[in-house]
């Protein structure tokens, strides 16, 4: 099983693809927390924009932009198998380990391992930017308050597990386009939506676990305008989601003819 | 291994036994049985989409027959312990991902595996790749992926090669190449089972011929057998005497394009006839392209009897 995930590393290590993933997702939450900084307490059309740097809300919604790249673990996931089938790789992995389950548990924790690890660089970015933005506007500068340990953990925990749900659906679908297509759609429409127009259907989404998680509403708008399950709440259901998505990549990879 | 005290010669590495694959209504492989043997290199041929890979591919494990089973070494392959060591399979020149290098791709597979990783280097060197190690696929010619795909197959040292199509995109100094390797693996007891629709790239170096077409076996015979009742060119300024004495030597001849078509005796025994009946030689020559004549026949016949 160790080899099995060292062969992992090496695969995600000897190409590029990893790099581009990291650059996304760091580049995401730090374009979303600069939009944050520039309007927090500014006035437009003599009302504020946001709440001030020293509302809690403000300083939950600049870490919380951390996780506003998840949909590029996502893909991250769907490309470490999706990739395999793409390039043919996956006939290599099947004849060095005929037992397929292993090698589709070693890839679900490597990408999991994975998905933390960029979740990590992620958020020591974003907390790299948000902090002295914050010292310089005089908002909180405690990275213990206002759930802040909460909304960070929470995010690299996110990054993880997207990435599992990305693996499952890379293996359901093993079209690469159209598995981050689905992705896409999914995330930016009909979460969106769903989030929107059924908020009490939207916070048993990934998307509104996410937002529970990280104490935020996902919109501009303050705390409790939609409904959102508790953080542990949300915690469990990205777990879940996270073992679905496992289970079907485990099934639907071990049981398909490479052809 | 070698080890033991049996004749390998007389050992089924790999035996086939009633693979059948079904897809949909299509039966791409029916009921196919044969044996390959150690020491001996078995050519498995057919025309394109006779069912050759999909045949290959169940005797790997990536394809899950309909019916009947395939053993290497008396086990599943998914039942061998370490099938890399066991078993080398170099399916397809595509299975790389264009992005990364070739040393790296062989280096998932030892690290996979647990071989040491300075396999892949040898294995490069044996392959002539050494030079290319470092550098990504995406650059590879066919020729290049080919004996990538090969490097590959060979890391774990291995007793049985599988390989699809191997020549494929092989320039002729790659072919020569790739034949002597697979003579020399053979020669010190090694089962290899290559596949082609090729005939010229088998014939120079399998010992024994597995032809399929649509799905069945049609022949299942040493080379020299089905080499063996090809045709003797026999020119000749006396056809007729010399006809009365080679059918009184046993042989069944035809006469067409001025030329006198001889089987059943070789070429000394028409130089004989030709002495005895005094006719003059102008040409004397044994038709090579023996097993491509069998192998058009059955296949011609096959797809005429399905048609």
């Amino acid at each position: 099983m160790i080899r099995l995930i060292q062969a992992e590393l090496l695969k995600i290590r000897s190409t590029r693809m990893w790099l581009g993933m990291l650059g996304l997702s760091v580049g995401f939450a730090l374009m979303g927390l600069v939009f944050y900084i520039a309007l927090a307490g500014v006035e437009m059309d003599g009302r504020e924009a946001l709440p001030p740097v020293t509302d809690p809300d403000t300083v939950r919604a600049f870490y919380a932009n951390a996780s506003g790249g998840v949909l590029f673990m996502m893909i991250l996931g769907i490309v470490g198998i999706t990739g395999e089938y793409r390039h043919g790789t996956i006939t290599q992995a099947f004849l060095v380990t005929p037992r397929r389950g292993r090698v589709l548990a070693a890839k679900l924790v490597s990408y999991f391992l994975f998905g933390l690890a960029f979740g990590l660089v992620t958020v020591l970015a974003t907390v790299a930017v948000a902090l002295p933005a914050l010292a310089i506007r005089g908002g909180s500068t405690s990275l213990l308050d206002n759930d802040v340990p909460m909304i960070l953990g929470g995010t690299v925990l996110a990054m993880g597990l997207y990435a599992l749900v990305g693996l499952g659906l890379g293996a359901l679908i093993r079209n690469q386009i159209a598995a981050i297509l689905v992705a896409i759609g999914w995330v930016q429409l009909v979460e969106a939506i769903v989030t929107v127009a059924l908020p009490q259907v939207g916070q048993w989404l990934p998307a509104g676990a996410v937002r529970a998680i990280t104490r935020t509403t996902g919109g501009f708008g303050g705390m409790g305008e939609l409904d959102t399950l508790p953080p542990w709440g949300g915690t469990l259901v990205l777990v879940g989601y996270g073992l679905v998505f496992a289970v079907i990549a485990m099934v639907t990879a071990v049981r398909r003819d490479i052809g | 291994m070698l080890g033991d005290c049996r004749d390998w010669h007389d050992v089924s590495v790999i035996e086939v036994q009633e693979l059948t694959k079904t897809f949909g209504t299509v039966r791409a492989v029916d009921g196919v049985s044969f044996t390959a043997r150690p020491g001996e290199v078995t050519g498995f041929l057919g025309p394109n989409g006779a069912g050759k890979t999909t045949t290959l591919r169940m005797m790997l494990g990536l394809v899950a027959p309909t019916s009947g089973r395939a053993l290497i070494n008396g086990r599943r392959y998914v039942d061998l312990e370490r099938p890399v060591v066991e078993v080398g399979a170099a399916l397809e020149a595509t299975g790389f991902n264009p992005g990364r290098s070739a040393r790296d791709h062989l280096r998932v597979a030892c690290t996979a595996a647990g071989l040491p990783t300075r396999r892949a280097d040898e294995a490069l060197e044996t392959t002539g790749l050494k030079e290319a190690a470092d550098r990504r696929v995406l650059g590879f010619s066919l020729g290049m992926r080919q004996r990538l795909a090969l490097a590959e197959a060979i890391l774990g040292e291995p007793r049985v090669l599988i390989l699809d199509e191997p020549a494929n995109g092989l320039d002729p100094a790659g072919i020569r190449w790739l034949r002597d390797f697979l003579r020399h693996l053979a020669d010190i007891g090694c089962t290899v089972l290559v596949s082609s629709h090729v005939l010229a790239e088998v014939e120079q170096v399998a010992d024994h011929v597995v032809i399929v077409a649509r799905g069945r076996v049609l022949r299942d015979a040493p080379l020299a057998e089905l080499v063996r009742g090809g045709e003797l060119k026999v020119g000749t300024r006396q056809p007729e005497q010399l006809r009365r004495a080679l059918e009184e030597a046993g042989a069944t001849v035809r006469f067409e394009d001025d030329r006198l078509w001889v089987s059943g005796v070789d070429a000394e025994q028409v130089g004989r006839a030709a002495l005895d009946a005094g006719a003059v030689l102008t040409e004397l020559v044994e038709e090579r392209s023996g097993l491509e004549h069998v192998f058009l026949e059955l296949t011609r016949a096959e797809m005429g009897e399905a048609g």
